[in-house]
């Protein structure tokens, strides 16, 4: 049943939608994973890539009581993370910290920082601003965008400034500029906004994109990548808001989140909701985009843009997460809570 | 020294035998020492020596013997000499004595001579100074009379200007007046006033007279010609008479022009006709057109004959002329082009053209109207291949616009994607041979001009169909991308055009599928059957026409267009599907009355997918026994009732212990194959919908946490999806799953997951059931 797969496997107790890439960790290759059990007491699963590379090893098994949501780790502490959880109807978002280890795993208590309770109506997201230190966070629910600002030692978060978007607008999601911290695509019904955060104004938009999930490139500003349902991953320059640039053909069902590799920003990666993990190369496509215009005679020459095809999976594929120490490993986790990691290093392009 | 000696030796002995060699002709039986007896240097000495040294008495005897002999014959050879010479010298001197005798008289004689030839000089000389007088006098006289006569000549020029012009020998006239021109120069202003007038006026006439010669269409072109000759010898401006003939010549133009519209105009009109009737009508008709403009263009190419002979440095503006003429001509042609015409049309002008051509090509060389028409001739082919071309995607591309706009009557909408689609095929195939019929119609004609074109013609075609279908290719593709936006279009999408666009998707993929499996073979098989040969296309450029890379080319737009239709079906369940999830509020969901009415709505959109796939698309091969399998193999992991009973059973701590069975019952199980490929067939599109709305569905459910009642509620609607999807679906197997997958995620995400009892499951969708029968009744 494994095939030819080269990942690596790891076993979480429940269903799982997220994982996130512990940042701030710089020697180890590290991964928060948070599960989604409606009923059960939830975790936080903190695993690490053992050395050589071939086993995911849980460095830390935390409970956390509500089912997770979002999970997001602070990029400057690697103890720090977010979560937006839901118990029943309610829901919240918190800042937690990782309790210091002395090497047993045994479930400490995590420590929760602070508690993001400004919120109303269902919390989406928390964002970090992903390239450095940073007192500011935000958080997004249905309807609004609040601006924090964190200060973890005195274990305070105030909010800096709000926006209420509206009832029609009915937020999803949201990514946080890494070129720029006071710039945020928030994801909506029907289009992805641009938000200045110091006039909380609304700066662009990109019109009748029904985006599930979105990420920009982290080498090149203004470039922004989405995943939706119908059109698969679409590839926007945001001061060319009116066409994508390019489109990748996505998954056979949803594909449910994109992300760029940190290093290699031609490289990107989707997870479907058709229990697939698909390696895109955009530059395959732009090359392929450039053949075609200048020389209509050679279709023959179109390179796939799809690098490769994960497929190992049981079930839809909703987290993703690229390492940002090692850039060619990346962590998946399906519904069924299992976790794969896997490592594209032969697809790298070669300098 | 001792060496020496020898090779002196040596020396002198070859020396001597040289010698010897060479001197022994003359004097051989003596040895070399004694023949110097006849040099001069003779030494008498030396020679007596030597013969002592080498003779024996007897030979010294001997040679005495001779040697006085010799000497006796010697001597008297001497006597014999002396005596002769003596006798010449002495008739010598007698010779001169006499000589000196006859010289003394001959002093006086000479003398004599002289005193007569004297005195005939002086006589001479007395006869001419009496004569000169009287001779300069009658050297006057002659001038005077030279004068004389020439003054009467042209005091009698007017009058025989007059007799010329009279006999119309102008040539003379000519002559006679040119002759007198310089007197007329030097004294016309004075003595000869009059006589000047008068003979001008005389030269007026004639002028007049060779023009009007020149502009009658009577009179031969040698004559014309000679005219010319003529006025120019009179300094007559000719250049602008030139310019008025070519002036005429080119009034000529427009008239052939026009003939020759005509006769195009008569062409289509005819040939519009013949469209009804008979093909050969408008056949037979032609070549009279053909035969009344070649009167017209003999009519012009003798003109310009006659033109050239007249002025016979005139071909530059001729040349103009022609080509003005051809160029203009094929003018006419392309803007019939533009207009649509068919090959027999163009064949008829081409003829036209080329006649004129064979015409004034004869009577005009030089203008190289040959090439040139080539060049243009090329041109117009070219032109007419691309716009015939253009025209044919421009039919296709039509009868697929009716799609669009056709359906919104309504009632008639059932067969309009059918009709669509037939015509559109109708469009590609039928045009493209009828096509192929009207270039072959080119190819086959046996005109010299268009059989210099054969070769570039079969590549443009062969050229043209590569383009053509890559433009369609493109033109299909651009018709997605329009719709694309348009579907982006939040307002147009609920509307009324989204449906029938997205049928058009359909139309598409098929009509692809049929250019890639019937068209390009049926052209590619016609094609090669009239139009092998070409290559005049560089090698290098590969063949004009692939049509592999065509095939290729539709084969993966067919599937694009298929993708899309799905695409654009899949969102609108899953739009209808999205609102159904994320308006109620599921926490605190009623207890289930009845199944909801998305439902409804779901079959609903499946039945009018099912309609416009079913117009389209052919069927599938039936594969129910496949389908008994498959779903075999997933009951014995899952099967429906045997899961119920289950969750019945074990309420308290199921979570834990279903996720665990679920993920055992997957490593157990195949998995299953749910997003295969799409096939061309009406089960295998529909079916992809229906899975792919299903698995939207379970994601939907599994963003929702449930009460008992809203998980319920699932369990229901779902209930009562499971038999009409059957109905759609090919793969039964693949929907149970997904629809287990639906409730199995409704259970996890349920609160409290108590399903419904079987019999009131059942009761109400029964009830629905005789809801949904009432209402088709009280339709």
């Amino acid at each position: 049943m494994q095939g030819a797969s080269t990942g690596i496997g790891y076993g979480l107790k429940y269903q799982a939608r997220c994982i996130t890439d512990v940042k701030a960790d710089f020697d180890h290759t590290t991964f928060l994973a948070g599960t989604l059990s409606l009923k059960e007491e939830n975790e936080v699963h903190l695993i690490r890539l053992s050395a050589p590379g071939t086993e995911l090893i849980c460095e830390g098994l935390f409970s956390h009581q509500h089912e997770i949501w979002d999970l997001a780790s602070c990029p400057f502490d690697e103890r720090i993370f977010s979560t937006v959880f839901v118990s029943g109807e309610t829901y919240g978002a918190a800042v937690w910290k990782i309790p210091e280890l002395y090497g047993q795993s045994n479930s400490p208590q995590l420590e929760q920082l602070v508690s993001l309770d400004a919120h109303s109506g269902k919390i989406k997201c928390i964002l970090w601003w992903p390239s450095g230190k940073h007192d500011k966070l935000i958080s997004i629910d249905e309807e609004n965008l609040f601006l924090w600002s964190l200060d973890s030692s005195a274990k305070t978060a105030k909010v800096q400034s709000q926006e209420t978007v509206g009832m029609l607008h009915n937020l999803s999601g949201g990514v946080w500029d890494p070129h720029d911290q006071n710039a945020v695509a928030a994801i909506c019904d029907s289009s992805i906004q641009c938000w200045d955060l110091r006039t909380m104004k609304k700066t662009n938009s990109i019109e009748h994109a029904h985006v599930r999930n979105a990420d920009y490139n982290p080498k090149k500003q203004h470039i922004l990548v989405t995943a939706e349902d119908e059109c698969g991953i679409r590839i926007w320059d945001l001061r060319m808001p009116k066409v994508p640039t390019h489109e990748l053909p996505g998954h056979a069902h949803w594909t449910w989140a994109v992300r760029h590799n940190p290093e290699y920003d031609q490289l990107i990666l989707s997870a479907g909701t058709d229990s697939a993990v698909n390696l895109w190369s955009s530059s395959a496509v732009i090359s392929d985009d450039s053949i075609t215009e200048s020389s209509p005679d050679s279709p023959t020459r179109q390179i796939d843009p799809l690098v490769c095809s994960y497929s190992d999976y049981e079930d839809s594929v909703y987290g993703l997460a690229w390492s940002s120490r090692e850039p060619w490993i990346f962590a998946s986790l399906s519904y069924d809570g299992r976790v794969v990691v896997e490592s594209v290093k032969h697809f790298l392009p070669k300098n | 020294m001792g060496d020496e000696i020898p090779l002196d030796e040596k020396s002198r002995r070859m020396r001597d035998l040289l010698s010897s060699f060479y001197k022994a002709a003359s004097n051989s039986p003596k040895s070399p020492s004694l023949d110097t007896i006849n040099s001069s240097s003779f030494d008498p000495d030396v020679y007596m020596n030597l013969l002592i040294q080498q003779s024996n008495l007897e030979g010294l005897l001997q040679r005495h013997v001779e040697m006085a002999a010799e000497i006796k014959n010697l001597d008297t050879d001497l006597q014999m000499l002396v005596y002769e010479n003596y006798n010449k010298f002495i008739s010598a001197t007698e010779t001169i004595k006499r000589m000196k005798n006859n010289i003394v008289g001959m002093e006086a004689n000479m003398e004599q001579l002289l005193d007569k030839i004297m005195s005939v000089q002086s006589k001479s000389d007395g006869v001419n100074t009496s004569l000169f007088e009287r001779r300069e006098h009658i050297e006057k006289l002659h001038q005077t009379r030279n004068l004389l006569r020439q003054v009467q000549f042209i005091y009698d020029l007017p009058t025989r200007l007059g007799k010329c012009i009279k006999s119309e020998a102008y040539a003379d006239a000519v002559r006679f007046f040119t002759g007198a021109t310089p007197i007329f120069e030097a004294y016309g202003e004075s003595s000869f006033r009059d006589c000047k007038k008068a003979s001008e006026e005389a030269m007026g006439i004639v002028v007049k007279n060779l023009q009007a010669k020149l502009y009658s269409d009577s009179e031969p072109v040698l004559a014309k010609a000679e005219a010319v000759v003529l006025l120019k010898r009179l300094d007559y401006p000719v250049d602008s008479l030139k310019i008025k003939l070519l002036e005429k010549l080119k009034c000529l133009l427009p008239e052939l022009q026009i003939e020759f519209r005509e006769a195009e105009a008569t062409v289509s009109i005819s040939d519009e006709a013949s469209k009804t009737g008979p093909h050969t009508d408008s056949l037979s008709s032609l070549p009279s057109e053909g035969s009344r403009n070649q009167v017209s263009i003999s009519d012009f190419s003798e003109r310009v004959r006659a033109f050239r002979i007249i002025f016979p440095d005139s071909e530059m503006q001729l040349m103009e002329l022609t080509q003005d003429l051809f160029s203009k001509h094929f003018e006419t042609v392309q803007q019939l082009i533009k207009k649509r015409i068919n090959s027999a049309n163009l064949l008829v002008m081409l003829r036209v053209i080329w006649t004129d051509l064979a015409m004034i090509d004869e009577v005009l060389p030089e203008a190289a109207l040959l090439t040139y028409t080539l060049e243009a001739a090329r041109g117009v082919i070219k032109q007419y291949v691309s716009s015939s071309f253009s025209h044919l995607l421009l039919d296709v591309s039509e009868s697929l616009k009716r799609v669009q706009n056709k359906p919104k009557e309504g009632s008639a909408e059932d067969s309009t994607l059918q009709i669509a689609l037939e015509s559109g095929k109708k469009a590609v195939i039928q045009g493209s041979m009828d096509l192929l019929l009207d270039f072959r119609q080119l190819l086959d004609d046996s005109q010299q001009l268009l059989a210099k074109l054969r070769d570039l013609m079969i590549d443009w075609v062969q050229e043209g169909f590569q383009d053509f279908f890559r433009a369609l290719h493109n033109h299909f593709l651009v018709f997605s991308g329009r719709n694309m936006s348009i579907k982006l279009d939040p307002a147009l999408m609920e509307g009324q055009g989204e449906k029938v666009l997205a049928g058009l998707f359909l139309v598409l993929a098929q009509l692809s599928i049929f250019i890639e499996q019937s068209a390009i073979p049926r052209i590619t098989e016609a094609r090669s059957a009239s139009f092998s040969g070409g290559g005049v296309r560089r090698y290098e450029y590969g063949p004009a026409f692939v049509p592999a890379e065509i095939c290729r080319m539709f084969r993966s737009a067919s599937e694009k267009f298929l993708h899309l239709y799905i695409t654009m079906k899949t969102q609108k369940g899953s739009i209808l599907l999205k609102k159904r999830f994320t308006t109620p509020n599921w926490v605190k969901h009623k207890e289930p009355r009845e199944v909801h009415m998305f439902v409804d709505i779901f079959l609903q959109e499946l039945e009018g997918i099912g309609t416009e796939v079913r117009q389209i698309l052919p069927h599938g091969l039936v594969r129910k026994h496949i389908r008994s399998d498959s779903a075999g193999s997933t009951n014995s992991s899952r099967s429906n009732p045997m899961r119920e009973d289950k969750m019945r059973k074990k309420n308290t701590h199921r979570t834990q212990s279903q996720l665990l069975e679920s993920h055992l019952a997957k490593l157990f199980k195949q998995k299953m194959e749910i997003f295969t490929k799409v096939e061309h067939t009406q089960e295998s599109v529909v079916s992809t919908i229906v899975k792919l709305c299903l698995k939207s569905l379970q994601e939907f459910v599994r963003l929702q946490t449930f009460n008992r009642s809203g998980f319920q509620q699932i369990q229901l609607d779902i209930q009562f999806l499971r038999n009409p999807l059957k109905d759609f679906v090919e793969d039964e197997a693949a929907i149970d799953f997904l629809m287990d997958e639906v409730i199995v995620g409704a259970a996890e995400r349920c609160l409290d997951p108590i399903p419904l009892e079987s019999a009131i499951l059942d009761k109400l969708i029964q009830a629905k059931l005789a809801k949904i029968r009432d209402l088709r009744h009280g339709s």
